[in-house]
């Protein structure tokens, strides 16, 4: 099962999605931020708090998700989050379109687990046209957003911590 | 009427084509197109660029203008990105555009019979039912 979690800035899609996956055992946190620089450490370390004590083991892969080794036996996979992979993969890794490569790397790691959940975000309500690079990324993860709300069963938007579903419903 | 809106690159334009039926040739671009075609065409997308065009132009009034719409072509379908979820723009024109665009989407909101919000790709319907 597939559930994509997306919303605006600070919405509380991590909050569900931890909750999503609390009654999983062998659960994988994926976290996908690059710890350069302060504000991600700051972010890094309030998702760590936020997930203590909640059962996950920390992956971090910042790229490539494709390659990552799941072992057998995992009962939920926590993806954190698609608009930060795909930042990763076309600024630092020179990846120019990687819409169909980390899509191509959701769909291994659906295989390996009983429950995927992919937290993204919403980029591309506030009307502004950003320079070509910029516009180019919110295109790329745009078309991810909808290509992997295809092969999900569940699709919640979170707005102000209330998960809204989009489609299917959480059993 | 029929509005269609969201994000930019959520979908919208995929929607009307395939689930209300209309080809690509039926969908007049906001961006470009003559402001009278609006009164016979099937759909309008970038709706929100043609807002900005009326601003620009300064000679039509938005709400006048889709009155206008509605009493001609009332069969129509608009389709129009959702511009209001960041910062408030430094730019007094972009501002004033922000705005407009707001209100006009609840204006035609209010004709709309149907109005479908898309997100990933995925409908909501959030007024009225797909005829």
């Amino acid at each position: 099962m597939v559930i994509l979690i997306t919303g605006g800035s600070k919405s509380g899609k991590s909050k569900i999605a931890e909750n999503l996956l609390s009654a999983m055992e062998n659960k994988i946190y994926l976290a996908t931020m690059e710890p350069y620089g302060e504000e991600a450490q700051t972010a890094i370390s309030r998702h760590r708090k936020q997930r203590m004590g909640k059962g996950f083991e920390t992956v971090e892969k910042s790229r490539d998700i494709q390659e990552l080794d799941i072992p057998g036996g995992t009962g939920g996979i926590l993806l954190e989050c698609l608009s930060t992979l795909c930042a990763n993969e076309m600024f630092s890794g020179n990846e120019p379109y990687p819409a169909d490569k980390i899509l191509d790397g959701i769909k291994l790691l659906k295989e390996k687990t009983g429950l995927l959940v992919v937290v993204t975000s919403s980029v591309s309500c506030d009307g502004i046209e950003y320079p070509a690079e910029t516009e180019n990324y919110i295109r790329a993860l745009c078309e991810l957003n909808i290509k992997v709300a295809e092969l999900s069963d569940v699709v919640i938007e979170a707005v102000c911590g209330i998960p809204v579903t989009l489609k299917g419903a959480v059993v | 009427m029929i509005l269609i809106i969201g994000g930019a690159y959520e979908g919208k334009t995929e929607y009307a084509e395939k689930t209300l039926g209309i080809s690509e040739s039926e969908i007049l671009d906001g961006r470009k197109c003559d402001l009278r075609e609006v009164h016979f065409a099937k759909a309008v997308n970038n709706f929100h660029v043609l807002i900005k065009r009326l601003l620009e132009d300064n000679k039509i009034n938005t709400n006048e203008f889709i009155d206008e719409i509605y009493s001609v072509n009332p069969d129509i379908t608009i389709i129009s990105d959702e511009i209001g979820c960041g910062i408030i723009p430094l730019e007094k024109s972009e501002r004033l555009w922000r705005e407009e665009t707001g209100r006009a989407c609840c204006k035609a909101a209010e004709l709309s019979d149907v109005v479908v919000r898309i997100n990933c790709g995925i409908p909501s319907v959030i007024k009225g039912e797909l005829p």
